[in-house]
Parts: structure tokens; sequence; C-alpha cells
């Protein structure tokens, strides 16, 4: 059982390095996870984006974000929007087993269990006025308006204007400057 | 050598059997933003925020109901490992005993070999065991693994659905598609044994919905080593290349074409090289009818070579087409058949030593499987189906198999299965004979059938807590018409062997916290063989370890460092005298710009060498390996 434990020493020791995270291991990486931050974006999208009146039953109605298919986020989404209003608005967190379940919304979040998908769940949401977001590196130019991407951890966005011109959606130029667009054509 | 060597066991078999008889979820780890915080601050701050990946994500096959691991492109490159075989280590049920410089025996669940005939293996759908024995060369088998999406593990018959010869588990390697290998990569590294290695890939755009890649590669690995330290001269060489190019056209059809190219050679000492070659072309068009809907048609052609001067060669071309459609049907019907048709030719060089006769052999496979995914209600799901193939050698053969899932919440599956599946006869089962010429030692196996299984399978799938997963898997395998020798002289090849296994499979999973995942395994296997006239197939039991264990830990830290570290634990093969080993791995990665990554990798690090597989007296050890690597991308 010496190899053994030899190996509790390495990892006593890598544990060690780690431990002392306030020191040099951590100390400029402010770490994230990466589901919290994107759930974070989708709120974000609801103040950045402009839905055109009539996507909404009524003026009170509420922003729903969807999420379609697997749900990454764990509770970590409905925690971010509780209690949040843009304008009168209120958020609301859906979840959607499939397309045809989507009635209205506003965001909807494609996770990546729909991938084989995303053609026909593309097709279904012409003309409506979705903000459909997805994390697969051809999302946005391929089957919806935004994209996430995690590049040299560090998220981007990828966003397709002209999607989001036939959607009747407008999107802040604040949101536009910090993402990459993706090329007309 | 090769088959020489890879035969030679079966051989010796056969000729000693004719002798008389002898944590908590929630809480943040310090750095790390709570939610408030992250709501809080404004878009340019959220783009400089460093994320990590959490690893617990739901993957849609760590729900299916079955023993099914995955094994992601991520997990591969901080293993280490440089070939698929080494990818394949740390992996429950499992066994992955590495025989030289190039060969490996690798089974799930028992009966293990270097002709080892109970897996089947894919890759990107393109089946690679050979008819000749139902088996894997595995010297043969490369892609370029910074492209590996990932390689998904189904132990337990997939027979159903993947038809026959996927009796003990079925492994299959999926690679990226085109759009997300884009750009320049280039690695290379340097080491012992690997004494070189090196490829490049590019990516590229042809339209909005097109893309494409190319890559080459070169390996460059040093003589494998007898138990003594001498080294057998068998200095092994490939040289790879292929490419991948994905469109859409219309608004749901996809078209996927790839290739790969490959040769190589191992020095033999006394005479000319052993060499292997092969290309194929593979070609995928799927189209979407309807939310869950879709139908995809495959088709390709193999074409493999391997030569032994003065032992053995075979050319084998395999043409192969498939379809496969999904459909709904009314609110509780989740249906999927297929159809599937395959050609084989091979043509063997025989020695005087032994002989595959005839030596031209031409073989048709028809299949077709339909399967239903019933949904009784919204926690319990019954599937239930059957494959029906017809082969040459026996005619039709029925795998059905049935499968209930219960699902009572979204993080825990209990779920049980009956399964029937075959192994088909290869032309090692039906052909071979030694020597090449009458008066036979061994006559073929004219008689020889199928041999079948009876599995029954029980698991329970849990995510308890967000960072914490883990999976429990039991079988029963009840097997029927196993393959023996019988009578003499001459004798010949029969179904005189039947036999039970059992076993437990254990995975586990933690996120100890951000940045630092821990994961471990157990496997036990038991094999129990019987048969009334032979007592040398019987021992094979022994072939197989069983226990064995894993644990490994992997370290995401500042400053783009990454340490992982894991140790695995074989048992025992009693069969062989091969001892119990305990190996330990670790790598050492740096990203000290974003586009570099360097690395260094020890593989058996605390063991000059070791056996893993093969009789005392044939067989080669396992050294020591450690390697730097450096992958660049732009």
């Amino acid at each position: 059982m010496d190899l053994l434990r030899r190996l509790l020493l390495v990892l006593s020791i890598s544990a060690g390095v780690l431990h002392t995270d306030g020191g040099p291991a951590l100390a400029d990486g402010r770490m994230t996870r990466e589901y919290d931050l994107k759930a974070i974006f989708l709120f974000q999208f609801a103040h950045f984006v402009n839905w055109p009146a009539s996507t909404f039953p009524d003026s009170a109605a509420p922003i729903t974000i969807g999420v379609l298919g697997n749900d990454p986020f764990g509770a970590g989404l409905d925690e971010v929007v509780a209690g949040e209003t843009v304008g009168s608005r209120r958020l609301v967190v859906r979840r959607f087993r499939t397309i045809d379940q989507v009635d209205t919304c506003q965001v909807l979040f494609i996770c990546s269990s729909e991938a084989t998908r995303f053609e026909y769940i593309h097709s279904k949401l012409s003309g409506r006025s979705v903000l459909t977001v997805g994390e697969t590196k051809d999302f946005a130019s391929r089957y919806g308006i935004v994209g996430f991407d995690v590049q040299r951890n560090r998220l981007r966005l990828r966003i397709n204007v002209a999607a989001a011109d036939s959607a009747k959606l407008t999107i802040s130029s604040k949101l536009l400057r910090q993402a990459e667009l993706v090329p007309k054509g | 050598m090769d088959v020489g060597r890879t035969f030679a066991p079966l051989v010796a078999a056969l000729l000693l059997s004719a002798l008389p008889p002898a944590a908590s979820a929630e809480s943040l780890p310090e750095g790390v933003e709570s939610r408030g915080d992250l709501k809080k601050m404004s878009i340019e701050e959220l783009f400089n925020l460093e994320v990590t990946t959490v690893s617990t994500k739901p993957e849609a096959l760590s729900a299916t109901p079955a023993a099914v691991k995955v094994v992601t492109g991520d997990d591969i490159r901080r293993m280490g490992a440089l070939s698929i075989p080494e990818a394949l280590r740390y992996i429950p049920g499992v066994e992955v005993a590495r025989v030289d410089n190039r060969q490996y025996a690798i089974t799930a669940r028992g009966f293990n070999g270097t002709i080892a005939n109970k897996l089947l293996v894919l890759i990107d759908g393109r089946s690679v065991y050979t008819p000749l024995f139902s088996g894997v060369f595995w010297d043969a088998q490369d892609v370029f693994l910074d492209d590996v999406e990932q390689i998904e593990v189904i132990r337990g018959p997939g027979a159903t659905v993947w038809g026959a010869n996927a009796v003990n588990g079925v492994i299959n390697v999926i690679s990226k598609r085109a759009a997300d290998t884009q750009g320049l990569l280039v690695m290379g590294g340097a080491g012992s044994p690997e004494r070189g290695f090196g490829g490049l890939r590019y990516g590229g755009k042809l339209g909005s919905r097109s893309f494409f890649r190319l890559y080459g590669k070169v390996l460059d690995r040093d003589s494998s080593v007898r138990p003594n330290g001498q080294d057998v001269g068998d200095d092994f060489k490939t040289d790879q290349g292929g490419f991948r190019l994905d469109g859409g056209w219309g608004p749901s059809s996809d078209l996927t074409i790839q290739g790969d190219i490959y040769k190589g050679s191992a020095d033999q000492r006394f005479t000319d090289d052993m060499e292997i070659g092969g290309r194929n072309v593979m070609t995928r068009w799927t189209r979407r009818l309807a939310e869950h809907s879709d139908m995809q048609l495959n088709a390709y052609y193999d074409h493999s070579l391997r030569d032994m001067p003065l032992t053995f060669r075979e050319t084998l071309d395999t043409y192969d087409v498939s379809l496969r459609h999904r459909l709904p049907l009314g609110e509780r019907h989740d249906m999927m058949w297929g159809l599937g048709y395959r050609l084989t030719q091979d043509v063997v060089g025989n020695t005087p030593g032994f002989a595959f006769l005839p030596s031209h052999q031409t073989r048709n496979l028809y299949s077709s499987f339909v399967q239903d995914e019933i949904e009784l209600s919204s926690v319990l799901h019954w599937t239930l189906g059957s494959k029906v193939e017809h082969n040459d050698y026996t005619g039709v053969e029925v795998e059905p198999s049935t499968r209930l899932a219960w699902t009572p919440s979204a993080t825990r599956t209990l779920w049980g299965a009956v399964s029937r599946a075959v192994r088909a006869p290869s032309r090692l089962d039906r052909d071979l004979y030694v020597p090449s010429t009458p008066p036979f030692f061994l006559a073929g196996g004219p008689n020889f059938d199928s041999e079948v299984l009876l599995a029954y399978e029980l698991g329970y799938k849990a995510q308890p807590a967000r960072n914490l997963s883990a999976a429990i898997a039991t079988f029963y395998n009840s097997y029927d018409n196993l393959r023996s020798v019988r009578g003499g002289p001459p004798i010949v090849l029969a179904n005189d062997l039947d036999g039970e296994t059992y076993g437990v499979e254990g995975s586990a999973t933690l996120e100890a916290r951000k940045g630092w995942r821990l994961s471990g395994g157990y496997t036990f296997l038991r094999m129990i063989l019987r048969s009334p006239s032979d007592t040398s197939t019987v021992k094979q039991a022994g072939d197989s370890p069983r226990h064995q264990w894993f644990a490994r830990s992997s370290l995401t830290l500042a400053h783009g460092l990454e340490v992982d570290a894991g140790v695995r634990y074989v048992g025992e093969l009693p069969n062989q005298k091969i001892p119990s080993y305990l190996a330990t791995d670790a790598r050492l990665g740096w990203r000290p710009v974003p586009s570099l990554e360097i690395s260094a990798v020890g593989q058996n690090l605390f063991d000059s060498r070791h056996p893993e597989f093969g009789t005392p007296a044939s067989r080669k050890e396992v050294e020591r390996s450690l390697y730097g690597r450096a992958t660049w991308t732009y």
C-alpha cells in the first residue's frame, strides 16, 4: 500500500494548494459557476431586449424566461429571477419539455439536450418574437439569436442581429457592443 | 507476428487441451461570487469573470436506464490518454489489459483475451471489429483524440439496437462536429516509451451551414519489453490522416461525410516489418421530420490490411448501409426501427502453421430492429424491442430485450432489464485449420453455432446533491454454447461450454469544491464456466480480474494550472499467473497563454514495469510512461 500512501500524499498536497486559495491559487481567478453566470445573462436579456407589445396578452403580463429540455440551472435561475421586475412586468421562469408546450415566452433557453431537434424548434418559432438562446457553438449562426460560448474560461455572446430583426426584437447596443455579431449571409 | 501472437494463446490452448487431461451542494467556495453579487455587476464585469464548468450538468445518457459511462473529450485530455484503449482505463465494468506496445485485451464483464469477442466497438457508427474473430485489432483503431466529443461505454447487451457482437457491451467513439473544431490546432510531444507524436488539425467554414476539418497525426513508440527488461525490437510507427465535412441544406437535413487513411508498421527482428493499413469513408444523412422524429441513413466503406510476413496476411473490405427512423406514436410511444445490410469480403494469406480455409470469404449480414419506449406513467418507462438478424453461418437470430425504468424524480432512476444476445460465428470459429494442410490437428468448427447470452440487469442512478452523482449496476449473465474444443484427432471447435457470470459495478463523482472533482469506481466480477468434456476452456474464467477499483482527482487551479492524479487496481488473473497491480497516473497541465497548453504526463508512475496480460513464457510488460506535450490552438 506504499503506492496508495504516495497517492494520498499527492492528493493532500493538491488539496493544500487549493486550500490556500486566498493565496496564489485563486487570487486573481474569480471563479463562477458557469450556469449561475448564464442564468444572470438570461435575466439581463430581459433588460436589454425590447419585445413588441403584441407579444404580451396585456400590459401586466409577465416576461417569461423559458427553459426547454434538460434544465442545467437547478434552482439558480429561479433564485436570480425571484421578485424581479422590468418596468411593470414581473419576471417568471417556466420549464418546457417540448417545443409544442411553449405558448407564451419571451426568452427561451434551448438546452443542449435538444441539439438533435434545433432545426425543428427553429422552424416552430419562426415568426414569433422569442429571444432564443443556446450554448452550442453554431447556435446563433444556425438555429437562434443568442449563443453562449465559453472561450478561454470567459463567457462570450454571439448574437445574430438579422435573426433578431426578423423576430422583431430590438437588442440594446450596450449588449451588442460586448458581443460577437454573426456575419450576415 | 501479431496474429501469430494473437492466435498463439488459442492455438496453445487447443494444443494443451488435446493432451491427456492434464458535499454540501450549495455552499460556495471562497472566490466565487454569490448569485446576488453577480446580479449587481455590469455587463462588462460579467464578461470578465472566469467560469468553470460543472461536471454534473445533465447528460442525456446519464439518465438512460442502462449501465452507461461517458468519457468526455475533456476527460481524455486530463487523463493524458494518447490512444482509445488508454482512455478506457477508468471505467467500471471494463477490463483494459495492455498486451504489448500496441496490442490490448479489452472487454466488459468478463471473457477477456487478445481475441476477446463479446464487445462491439464503433467509431462514429462504423463497426471496427473484424469478422475474422469478432474482435478488435486495437493497434489499427486510432482517431485524432483532440477532436473526440465523447466515448460512450455501454455495459451489458446492446444487441437489440446494435446487433450481434454487442453481447457484453458497446463502445462508441463519437467525434466532434466540424463546426466545433474550427481553426488550427498543432500538438506534439515526446517521452518514453512514447518516443514522439504529433498532429495537426485545421477546421474551416465552407458556407453558412457547412464546415470541414482535416487532420494528420504521427506516432513513434519504443519497443515492447520482456519481463527480463529486454527489448523485443517491435518499435511501432503509424501515420494517419482524415477529414470531416458537415453540411446542412433545406430546413432540416444534415449531411456528414468523413474518412480516414492510415498505415503503420512494427519492426520484426528476424523478418520484414509487420504492416497495417486502411482507409474508410462514411456518409451520414439525417433528416428531422418532426420534433421527436428523425430519419438517419448511414453508409460506409472500410478497407483494412494486416500483413505479418511469414505468419499471416489479411485484407478486409466492408460495405455497410443502414437506416433508422424514430417516430412518436400517440402521446406515449416513442418508436424506433431500422434496417441494415453489411457485406464483408476478406482474403487471408495463409502460412504452413495455420490457415483460414477457404482463404477468400464473402459474407452477408441482414438486420432489422424495432424498439418502442412506452410512457406507462410520468415516472415509469418501459422499453421493449428486438433485433432480427440473418447471417450466412447460422441463419436467423432473434435478440429481444425489455427494460423498465422508474424515475421518481429527475435525479433518481431505478432500472432493470432482461435481454438476449448472441455472438454469431466468426471465421476463427469455423474456418481455422492447424496446420494448413492435412493431416489436421485442428480442423475448424464445422458445426460451430452462435453463443447465446441471457442477461438480467438491475441498476440505480442518483444525484443526491448538485455536486454528487453515483451509479450502481448489477448483472447476472447466463451463457450457453460458448466456444470449446471437442474430440481429436483432429480436434474441432464446438459449443460445449456453458456458464454464468455475475457482478457489481459502482461509481461516484463528487465536485468537492469548485474546480476539484473526485471520482471513484469499483468492479466485482465472478465467472463460473462448465463443460462436460473440455477442461481447458473452463480456465478462461481466470483471464478476468475478480476485483478492480480506481480513484481519480482532477484539480483546476488559477493561472491555467491543472493537476490530475489517478490510481487503478486490477486483481490477479490466475489463468495467466498475472499478479494484481496498482498503477498510478498523474498529469500536470499549464496554460501560460490561452492558446497554448503544456502538460507533463506520467503513467504507471511508481513501477518501472508490470505485466497485464499473457502467459509467463510469451508475455511483455507495460513500462512506466513519461511524456511531455504541447498543444497550440489558433
